[in-house]
């Protein structure tokens, strides 16, 4: 009797194994698709029936750095990311520790940033363009930074915020009475307890940053454009080039999917502001 | 909220209890849940017993300080990058500026703008193209993403592989997914027409007048499906199992146990996931952008594409603004639900 229920749990486990295997050859086809369209020979993207299988070439991948340079952008892409997580992490963990850790009433400054992260980033679109062509900054890095900094700043500190608070306060008022100052405390006691949580915060914010399209579309042009927008560049009169476009949307989202897959852990943390742990 | 209280504590909180504690912070966390107090309790008496009074409202102050500190350089930056710019778009919405017509920037036309935004019928066909791209992708993904959040939490070989794979649409650049879904949904060579026609069925042009708004509905769904599966898949984790051993014990089949225990008990995740949902549906920009354009005419032009349309194909900078600012007002109206639960958290765990 038992001998036969374990016997019938394992095949389940087999089964379900087996209907998820089905269903995610479904599910992530589109992905495969764009993966293979990267490796596909120019011509054979055209073909009729589309080819599933083919002599995978390196043909997109070199138009796209030998004649579109591609690099370049990529590494615009780069400059701006880390550059915004670098300033991110730098203004939010100590607001996040206040408001996580130190008593007195932050919630107006908590609330606001909820806001903030509600906000369609179109209501501000029009008025950076008009602020940055005005100041001459269109088409640099330091509007593409200052952007992704204000839209990342309120999530990144509500998240830190949400792994301060797992700390006991208690740690902050005995090292208070020890004579620690408070940016002693900050900085050697719960930076150091939460670098797992502000690594997430960082991981996320540069994801963000790297994804980010519209403001990169509306504020840059040729020198300080980054690599989503580039690859839009691919539609032509004759269509859109997709084996540099595959090759292109392969090289964009490979980091972000290794980054998020890293994180995977604090994933939907992050995406909720620390509401779903 | 609707859902019940265990213990009067609301259910984020309830639902750390159940979690195992990750770190050694968890622990106390969940000693405070279990006590149903505010941490003040213990504070109070791991302060030194004499020296309590005096020194209270100096320290009191101090630490205001320090948190002014602590905050001002975020602060700071928030403000003027984002609040400035929104101050200077308000200005602008009471301007009949258009970039083509110079000196036009000087004209103040009072609220004419927000007039001529609200009696327009592209902006009402705009209202509805947003709310219906919000609302079905977010019950679709509801839906999906219930039946996948189920299945996924089977006891099966290699379940953790699967649980990672199934994030990979989630974590693609959304520009990214606009861009080769639109290879996708190509006429002649898209690969969903292909498999259309070798099952003996006529090619659906998906980025056609009837169909596009479906077809940027299903790319949202694809995207987004399991962001609300990590949700659920949270809510499962944090179910009692005992309780459903006890139900199953007492005769309850399953779908009963799922109908009165587990659903009841996700609810409030899936409202925090429909919320963040929607509000981001309403913003999508980029996926849309790539795909359509908005298009065919406005079938597919969101809230974000007629704004982005107005200011930058047409160059009405003060009617963008008006429209921006309408945008803005709606997104807030929406998110007051979650703005309510959020600050009642803030509330429960301000330190005092």
């Amino acid at each position: 009797m038992r001998r036969a229920r374990n016997f019938n749990g394992s095949i389940w486990k087999v089964v379900w194994l087996f209907i998820w295997i089905v269903i995610l050859s479904i599910y992530l086809f589109p992905f495969a698709w764009m993966v293979m369209t990267g490796f596909r020979n120019p011509v054979d993207t055209y073909s009729w029936p589309p080819k599933f299988l083919f002599h995978p070439t390196l043909q997109g991948f070199h138009y796209l750095f030998a004649v579109k340079h591609f690099q370049g952008f990529l590494v615009n892409s780069v400059i701006v990311s880390v550059a915004s997580t670098l300033l991110v992490i730098l203004l939010g963990t100590p607001a996040a520790y206040a408001s996580a850790v130190l008593p007195s009433g932050k919630k107006g400054f908590l609330l606001g940033l909820l806001i903030g992260r509600m906000m369609p980033a179109v209501a501000l679109v029009v008025p950076v363009y008009l602020i940055a062509s005005r100041w001459h900054l269109l088409d640099t890095y330091q509007v593409l930074v200052a952007i992704n900094v204000a839209f990342n700043l309120p999530f990144a500190i509500w998240l830190t915020r949400s792994f301060f608070q797992d700390i006991p306060r208690e740690l902050r008022e005995a090292a208070i009475l020890d004579g620690c100052s408070e940016f002693s405390v900050f900085h050697r006691i719960f930076v150091p307890l939460c670098a797992g949580g502000i690594a997430a915060a960082a991981v996320f914010t540069f994801i963000a940053a790297w994804n980010e399209f519209l403001f990169a579309l509306t504020l840059t042009n040729t020198r300080a454009a980054t690599a989503p927008v580039v690859a839009l560049g691919f539609r032509t009169q004759f269509g859109i080039q997709w084996g540099a476009a595959g090759a292109a949307a392969l090289l964009i989202s490979a980091p972000v999917i290794v980054f998020a897959m890293i994180m995977q852990k604090y994933l939907l943390r992050g995406m909720t502001l620390g509401a779903v742990k | 909220m609707t859902q019940p209280e265990k213990d009067g504590l609301p259910w984020w909180a309830s639902a750390s209890t159940h979690r195992p504690p990750a770190r050694g912070g968890a622990s106390y966390d969940d000693a405070r849940t279990a006590e149903n107090k505010p941490a003040t309790v213990k504070r109070v008496t791991s302060a030194p017993a004499g020296a309590r009074g005096v020194t209270d409202s100096r320290r009191a102050r101090r630490d205001r300080r320090a948190a002014s500190w602590f905050i001002f350089p975020a602060a700071f930056v928030l403000t003027v990058v984002t609040l400035a710019p929104l101050a200077y778009s308000l200005f602008v919405s009471f301007t009949n500026w258009t970039l083509t017509v110079p000196g036009s920037d000087q004209q103040f036309i009072g609220l004419a703008n927000y007039g001529r935004v609200l009696a327009s019928p592209a902006f009402w066909k705009t209202v509805q193209v947003t709310m219906t791209f919000a609302l079905s992708a977010t019950g679709l993904e509801l839906l999906l993403s219930v039946a996948f959040a189920l299945m996924l939490n089977q006891q099966f070989v290699g379940r953790g592989l699967i649980r990672a794979l199934v994030l990979i649409p989630l974590v693609i650049t959304p520009a990214v997914v606009g861009m080769f879904w639109k290879l996708l949904y190509d006429d002649q060579q898209g690969v969903f027409n292909f498999f259309l026609v070798s099952s003996g069925l006529p090619r659906i042009h998906w980025l056609d007048q009837s169909w596009a708004l479906t077809s940027v509905v299903l790319t949202d769904v694809w995207q987004w499906t399991p962001f609300l599966v990590l949700i659920v898949l949270a809510g499962l984790h944090s179910l009692d199992v005992e309780m459903l051993e006890a139900a199953r014990i007492d005769g309850a089949n399953r779908y009963q146990t799922f109908r009165y225990l587990t659903l009841p008990h996700l609810i409030p995740y899936l409202m925090v996931g429909v919320f963040f949902r929607l509000l981001d549906a309403m913003k999508d920009f980029d996926k849309i952008y790539l795909l359509t354009q908005g298009g065919p005419g406005s079938e597919t032009s969101t809230f974000s594409i007629y704004a982005f349309d107005t200011g930058f194909r047409i160059f009405q900078i003060g009617r963008t603004s008006a429209i921006a600012w309408l945008i803005a007002l709606v997104s807030f109206v929406v998110s007051l639900p979650l703005l309510w639960v959020m600050s009642r958290r803030i509330s429960r765990e301000m330190p005092s």
